[in-house]
């Protein structure tokens, strides 16, 4: 369920609230006292100043951890920049939440990540109303931030005007990861279309692939998210559009295509059939996962990175655990295709209500500007070397104990802005070889992308009502694939999606086309 | 004669101010002992009133409540003739009636019962038993009925299998949200809601059980005739309260077994605020959806306070 997940991080958010008003006094005290000090220095004489004092400021980011890390690599960035930071972090699950609360009371801080596209599109408003910095006129004084990808940026453009700093994602992850070892004893081969895909779901099912003679396995495990989970990725293969595509000269969502309704038949048959978990409407991600690991599940849809961390867990279960990746699984029509994610993953932003001046900004500019040399990006996103990862043939291999890493490192990878080719941070070395072949298979993926269209245009009652409409359609296909509705009930789903707003978003989205 | 009578009106109205002023000298010390109260309502319950003002308005934080602009009663109108609308309204009804109808009565049967228990030791071990619960999280109470609830491997469905009733989708079946909900109310709070009712209970004059049963009542009519009666008075200012947190109905329990399937029958007023203001950010609309939660809770207060009175009871006011 992940909505008790959610709530799980709305209270440790109340806690992290409270400590971080009882603490922000204190902050604000002491960051006046550092600013009065900066300006006598300053009017004193400006070079001086400059090495001396450690620029002082707040970020917000996404914690993906359960816990708060340790400040060893905090500290260790600090005196790389000359900084003195203090990040606030809310548990990625109630990100959305704090957002818009610490906004609505204008207590965000000097730089705020904003978690993904949709928080953004939430934003657009406010950033259009000029409540954040311009930074476009900026960032060819940087050396390094103006190496950052013109292609990504100009999807994170409002009005052409340039307000955020990316942080890179591969175009696609997304793929299937699956139990070789099983596959091989019913001698089954990687699934290289839809059909052969069903197949291997039902006879991970059907023909006890662990060979123990009882009936205890399942294909697909999947979870409580359209996206994320098997869903899209699969409504891809089936040549579903990514959210958006056209249709009879004119841009339409992804449910009113045939292809989008296609799936819903293949994950109803497939949940009819007992080859996908029951409850996956309800089922967490930790759920999800724990029946690949445990050898309940031999398939899973998703980011194929994720092969690294089930086979660390699932080894320690069952060595003999044997898995690998796969990308290219075409539909009925022999084309293969992958929905593609804007080239970032999370963005950030410097509101003026918190930068007051332009010369806090360059400050915290300068900041990100040093995040983006390998010396910074390499300690923030693998540690120290020789204690958290070695270099191995140019890349970085993970040392130690992987929850030592969880605790000290890890977070801090979301501070990371641009990606490693204009960042210059190594890639993985990875020993385990299904990962590393999925981080090939991130760039083949690149070969089959499809793209969302609507990421450049602009609908404003998708910002006002989109995500509530979208509720709408989530439910409606969890009830078709669950067989609680039939094709009429869908439709009539999507008359109401477009009759409380729909209509509108669609005109708007062609219109500015 | 009006005029007449009119002068003396004013004379008299002025006289009555100054005699409250005069009592209200007299016993100062008195009145300054409830200031800090007064006080702690204006500040924190009158004041954040204001607040509602913003579910007039087109609200945006960066504005402030003075810069937005006046809209009026736009997103009332949109609540009201929005098709979820009478969907919310409904189900936030019937889970309070579930609450009153259905779980009300249970905290009173078992003080009763446990009334009735003489052996002390195991009476108390009885009470401590039952209202643990009450200290545990609704996060706990949802993911242990999911772990037993679920059609991959929980134990109840194992068991049904077994007995070959065959399984039955709890977590995803709208039938099943209401039942649900009621009986993990049930189990969470009857125990503790047992303390008061046995509290009142022990405090009813033991010559009138005596009296009953040298009139040789036995046990069942000491109970009906001289117990309820005597607590009849907690039981009704109870109510009034639990009927004054009508839409108190529990966010974080209703939100926690909210899912794709059920939602025609678990979204209520609680759980719609929350998506719509907190992780949507429209602040004026949800803020109107709460305003007219609570107008409807008062109207309840009122109606259930005057109906007690009219049975000639007590009252809260």
């Amino acid at each position: 369920m992940s909505s008790w997940k959610k709530l799980l991080g709305a209270m440790a958010l109340l806690c992290l609230v409270l400590f971080a008003v009882a603490c922000g006094n204190n902050e604000s005290a002491s960051e006046d006292s550092e600013e009065n000090t900066n300006n006598n220095e300053e009017n004193g004489g400006e070079e001086s100043g400059e090495s001396s004092e450690p620029y002082s400021f707040e970020i917000m980011a996404n914690l993906h951890t359960p816990e708060v890390p340790e400040e060893t690599i905090l500290e260790e960035i600090e005196s790389k920049t000359n900084t003195d930071i203090e990040i606030q972090w809310v548990p990625d699950n109630n990100y959305e939440d704090r957002l818009n609360t610490a906004f609505a009371t204008s207590s965000l801080p000097q730089a705020v990540f904003l978690k993904n596209q949709s928080t953004f599109i939430q934003f657009r408003d406010a950033i259009q109303d000029e409540q954040f910095w311009e930074i476009g006129p900026y960032l060819d004084q940087f050396e390094n931030l103006s190496k950052l990808k013109e292609n990504v940026l100009d999807n994170t453009r409002v009005n052409d005007k340039l307000y955020t700093l990316y942080q890179g994602r591969p175009l696609s992850r997304q793929g299937l990861i699956y139990r070789k070892d099983w596959a091989d004893n019913l001698g089954l081969e990687a699934p290289t279309n839809t059909e052969e895909f069903m197949e291997m779901a039902r006879a991970f099912t059907e023909d006890d692939p662990d060979g123990n003679g009882e009936d205890d396995t399942f294909g697909l495990t999947d979870r409580s998210d359209l996206i994320y989970g098997a869903f899209k990725t699969v409504s891809s293969w089936f040549g579903t559009p990514n959210y958006w595509g056209e249709k009879d000269g004119q841009l339409q969502p992804e449910f009113m295509f045939d292809e989008y309704k296609q799936t819903m038949d293949f994950f109803k048959e497939m949940h009819e059939n007992g080859y996908i978990n029951q409850d996956f409407p309800v089922t967490s991600k930790v759920d999800q996962q724990e029946f690949i690991k445990n050898g309940t599940a031999g398939m899973y849809v998703g980011s194929m990175g994720d092969v690294g961390s089930l086979y660390n867990d699932a080894a320690e279960i069952n060595p003999d655990v044997e898995y690998d990746v796969h990308n290219n699984i075409a539909g009925p029509d022999g084309e293969f295709g992958v929905w593609a994610i804007p080239g970032y993953g999370n963005l950030v932003m410097f509101p003026k209500s918190s930068v007051e001046t332009e010369e806090d900004l360059l400050k915290i500019l300068e900041f990100f500007d040093q995040m983006m040399t390998p010396e910074v990006i390499n300690t923030a996103y693998w540690g120290i070397e020789g204690e958290h990862y070695e270099v191995k043939e140019d890349r970085a291999l993970p040392i130690g104990e992987q929850a030592t890493r969880d605790r000290e490192v890890k977070p801090y990878q979301a501070l990371e802005v641009g990606e490693p080719e204009t960042n210059g941070r190594y890639e993985g070395f990875f020993d385990y070889a299904p990962k590393a072949k999925s981080e090939e298979l991130f760039k083949d993926n690149e070969n089959y992308l499809i793209e969302d269209p609507t990421i450049p245009l602009y609908s404003e009652t998708y910002v006002s009502d989109g995500e509530r409409l979208q509720q709408i359609i989530t439910d409606a296909t969890y009830n078709y694939i669950l067989g609680e509705i039939d094709e009429e009930g869908f439709d009539a789903a999507v008359e109401e999606w477009r009759s409380e707003g729909g209509d509108a978003i669609i005109e708007e989205y062609n219109a500015s086309e | 004669m009006e005029s007449s009578t009119a002068v003396p009106v004013k004379e008299l109205k002025k006289q009555r101010r100054s005699e409250v002023w005069r009592q209200i000298k007299r016993n100062r010390l008195i009145y300054l002992m409830i200031l800090p109260g007064i006080i702690y309502f204006l500040i924190y319950k009158y004041l954040p009133m204001y607040g509602l003002i913003i579910s007039f308005l087109d609200y945006k934080p960066y504005r402030g409540i003075m810069g937005s602009e006046w809209v009026g009663l736009e997103h009332f109108q949109r609540l009201f003739t929005s098709s979820e609308f009478w969907m919310i309204f409904k189900n936030t009804l019937v889970l309070f009636g579930l609450q009153i109808f259905v779980y009300f009565p249970i905290p009173i049967i078992i003080s009763l019962m446990l009334n009735e228990v003489r052996h002390s030791l195991f009476k108390r071990g009885v009470q401590t038993l039952i209202y643990i619960p009450h200290f545990m999280s609704w996060v706990v109470i949802v993911s242990i009925s999911y772990v037993m609830l679920t059609l991959d491997g929980g134990i109840v469905n194992e068991l049904l299998d077994y007995f070959g009733i065959g399984k039955i989708n709890f977590l995803l079946n709208e039938d099943w949200f209401r039942p649900m909900y009621i009986l993990q109310v049930i189990w969470r709070e009857a125990g503790w809601g047992t303390i008061i009712f046995l509290a009142a209970i022990t405090a009813v004059d033991p010559q009138l059980y005596e009296a009953a049963r040298m009139d040789g009542a036995n046990r069942f009519r000491q109970m009906w005739h001289i117990t309820i009666p005597a607590i009849r008075n907690v039981i009704i200012v109870l109510l009034i309260l639990k009927i004054g947190d009508v839409l108190e109905l529990g966010f974080e329990h209703v939100y926690l077994l909210l899912n794709s399937s059920n939602r025609d029958v678990a979204e209520i007023f609680d759980t719609y605020v929350y998506v719509a203001g907190l992780q949507q950010g429209q602040f004026s609309y949800s803020t109107a959806v709460g305003f007219f939660k609570g107008i409807v809770g008062l109207i309840m207060v009122v109606f259930a306070n005057w109906l007690a009175k009219k049975f000639n009871e007590e009252g809260i006011y």
